[in-house]
């Protein structure tokens, strides 16, 4: 059995606390005993005294003097040698005293005095180098009964101790009988505790070990049946599964992005390195030189578009730092200035961009989000949106609020005319470097990210963004619709 | 030697095409999905094809899965930009040839294929002895017993293409279709003239020889026609009966 205790560690603690509570019952049990056995051994030595006072009394007898008086008969009487006691009358006169009673007080006083208690009372003093137990207690000799109908009774007082030595010694034997089995139990428990506790947490090393072979490489985890059945270690369990499946999945996502991302890159340096390549395989005339340059100009401006928008998905998927002020964001002045900056490619492609609730005096529709998140976003899905245009068709914007939902959003929809996406591939737009029609956006130099970009934008300004398309030709409402949701600023 | 180039970005297709076609002469089609290069691929006509990994519709992969499925034996170049040698290993296993890691290097794609093409027709050396012709196809020259032969690159193609199928009867069909691509108007009389100058500038270079290509009539070409079997080299070559029965 191999036991690694460390300080803090559950087992540890718990021994300690095992430990503890078996010391504090050890030492309740011992003082216990020991008010028990005191109990018991001075009730039994006080019974004795009694009976040493009563042989004590018998030994007292009448005196062969006029006065009637009576005395202690010594020879007759048969008491331990070590015990000492003394007898008064009520006069205050003292009939008698054990010999071994050096230093004896002189009671002549209160000693002749009857006790308060007509069962005796109690004195402990210390004598003889020893510590005695005095009983105290008032007896009474009939002298002559028989004569003057009835005799004369005189009232005596005995005083008789024993030591209290041996009783002290049995009832400390006796305590440290018990404290000594306690002591015994406590150090053959505690290893048992530590071994049973070891057995206990079985399941948990287990789950442990098996929890520790999850690696980047091996994702595989099947929590053992002990742990699944504890239900200690149950939801526990179901914790760690459910953390890895989500770690996989975000893993796996994020390799793929790297892998995608390194495909899309290594593709476009083999573009520009092939375009030079090809360029420099035999001497040209000038005007080859220049067309073939210009073809290395308009690849390197692709890669850039690449790496840039790159950037931007990497850095709208940083969260906002929660300390920053909530930012705010016109988002009719937004779309005005896009739509203002976008005129150009709109009419490059013969589309028409309609916003008809945009009052230009209309109040401000203070969005939570930066000015620059709100500017890429709404200048990308215009982009997207007229680029899947065709000819003299119309993208529309709409914005509404809707004051009612929690949190208050603005409501932005971005609606085009073009063939829309198939429902097969409707999933897939946010993804990254995904491309509903890969010849085509290749062509138009579309990176494959701007939606994605549009997603991570809306998701840090914590809103939502939804894609709905029909794709029927022929239909009224062909095209796709983008509806963003984004949390008025407050 | 015609070529076809699966691969969805447009600009490194064109520079692949415009490199082949300039660099060694090839004949270049160019398919821009899987599903695209599939269809084209059925087509006998490649003596290569160049395939990238990631493509719409049906990856490269899955391509030459179906390729090989149906015993096309045509050498497969990979363009990849994976990285991993588990992934190299799949393709290779799957029936590809070789690969080439993106970024590459153009001349070392020109090497590589015309390598893979070289071995497809059975041939391991780059210069080709038959027939007492010495054909040098990294310098794209000529010799007959020893004399320089000076040709058109056209008719270097042809020379080529039936080098590397001697004695057998190659129609006008088969040798438009190795020498062109689908952008170039088929005229089989263009053929004829081509040939017939190539013939003339052979049979020229050495005196009163016997003529090296014989035409079929209505059949085609055929290259050492007078030459008996047991002394032809190339006669116990295995790998030309088995390109024979793939064309046929």
């Amino acid at each position: 059995m191999k036991l690694r205790i460390q300080p803090r560690s559950i087992a540890f603690r718990l021994i300690l606390a095992v430990l503890g509570i078996e010391l504090l019952s050890s030492v309740l049990v011992v003082a216990l005993s020991y008010g028990y056995e005191r109990h018991i051994h001075f009730h039994a030595f006080d019974v004795m005294l009694h009976g040493r006072v009563d042989s004590i009394l018998g030994a007292v007898q009448e005196a062969d003097d006029p006065g009637e008086n009576v005395m202690l008969e010594q020879a007759d009487l048969h008491v331990p040698p070590e015990d000492i006691y003394e007898v008064w009358d009520e006069n205050g006169r003292l009939l008698g005293r054990s010999a071994n009673w050096k230093d004896a007080p002189d009671w002549k006083t209160d000693g002749g005095a009857p006790p308060a208690h007509p069962w005796g009372d109690y004195l402990l003093i210390s004598t003889n180098g020893h510590h005695y137990r005095l009983l105290r207690i008032q007896g009474s000799r009939t002298i002559d009964p028989r004569e003057n109908g009835g005799g004369k009774v005189r009232k005596v007082t005995v005083i008789y101790g024993s030591q209290t030595g041996h009783v002290w010694h049995i009832i400390h034997q006796a305590v440290q009988f018990y404290a000594i089995g306690s002591l015994a139990l406590l150090l053959v428990t505690g290893p048992l505790i530590a071994w049973l506790l070891h057995r206990g947490l079985l399941p948990l090393r287990e789950l442990a070990a098996l929890a520790s072979q999850v690696s980047v490489d091996s994702w595989h985890f099947s929590p053992p049946d002990s742990a699944r059945t504890t239900p200690e270690l149950a939801p526990l369990t179901h914790a760690i599964e459910a953390v890895l499946q989500r770690l996989e999945r975000s893993f796996t996502q994020q390799k793929t992005f790297v892998s995608d991302a390194a495909h899309e890159l290594k593709t476009a340096v083999a573009v520009q390195k092939s375009s030079l390549q090809l360029l420099n395989m035999k001497r040209r005339t000038l005007q080859e030189y220049q067309a073939g340059l210009e073809r290395c100009v308009a690849d390197s401006l692709r890669l850039e578009s690449l790496v840039a928008d790159m950037l931007t998905l990497a850095r709208a998927e940083t969260p906002a730092p929660n300390a920053e002020a909530q930012p705010t964001t016109d988002l009719n002045h937004c779309i005005s200035q896009v739509v203002t900056q976008m005129e150009s490619i709109a009419s490059l492609r013969n589309v028409k961009v309609a916003i008809p609730d945009l009052d230009p005096k209309a109040a401000p529709l203070n969005v939570a989000m930066h000015a620059e998140d709100c500017r890429l976003l709404v200048s990308n899905l215009l982009l997207n949106a007229l680029q899947h245009s065709p000819s003299e068709s119309t993208v529309e914007i709409r914005v509404t609020t809707n004051p009612g939902s929690n949190p208050p959003v603005a409501v932005l929809v971005l609606q085009d005319h073009g063939d829309g996406i198939p429902g097969e591939a409707l999933p897939h737009v946010f993804d990254r470097f995904y491309r509903g029609d890969p010849s085509r956006t290749r062509n138009t130099g579309g990176t494959g990210l701007g939606l994605a970009i549009c997603k991570a934008l809306v998701q840090k300004a914590r809103g939502a963004i939804q894609i709905a398309s029909q794709p029927d030709a022929g239909q009224p409402d062909q095209g796709t619709a983008v509806t963003v949701l984004l949390p008025l600023a407050s | 030697m015609r070529v076809l180039i699966v691969e969805d970005e447009v600009r490194l297709a064109e520079n692949l095409a415009t490199a082949l076609r300039d660099g060694p002469g090839f004949a270049v089609d160019w398919a821009e999905d899987g599903l695209a290069g599939d269809d084209l691929a059925a087509n006998p006509c490649y003596d290569l094809i160049i395939l990238d990994l990631m493509l719409p519709k049906l990856d490269g992969l899955g391509l030459l899965k179906r390729l090989r499925a149906r015993r096309d034996a045509t050498p497969v170049l990979i363009l990849t930009a994976k990285d991993g040698a588990d992934s190299i290993i799949q393709l290779l296993n799957a029936g590809a040839d070789d690969y080439l890691a993106k970024p590459f290097d153009l001349g070392e794609l020109i090497a590589r294929a015309k390598a893979l093409i070289r071995r497809g027709k059975g041939a391991a050396h780059p210069t080709l002895n038959t027939l007492g012709m010495e054909v040098n196809t990294l310098e794209q020259t000529v010799r007959r017993n020893g004399n320089f032969v000076d040709l058109s690159p056209t008719e270097y193609r042809i020379l080529e293409y039936l080098i590397h199928r001697p004695r057998v009867i190659v129609s006008k069909r088969e040798l438009l279709e190795h020498l062109y691509d689908y952008n170039w108007e088929h005229h089989s009389n263009v053929i004829e003239v081509h040939v017939s100058n190539l013939r003339k500038k052979l049979d020229a270079a050495v005196p009163e020889a016997d003529p090296i290509i014989e035409t079929m009539r209505g059949r085609g070409y055929r290259l050492a026609p007078s030459f008996p079997a047991e002394l032809d080299p190339t006669a116990e070559d295995p790998a030309i009966d088995r390109t024979t029965e793939r064309t046929r």
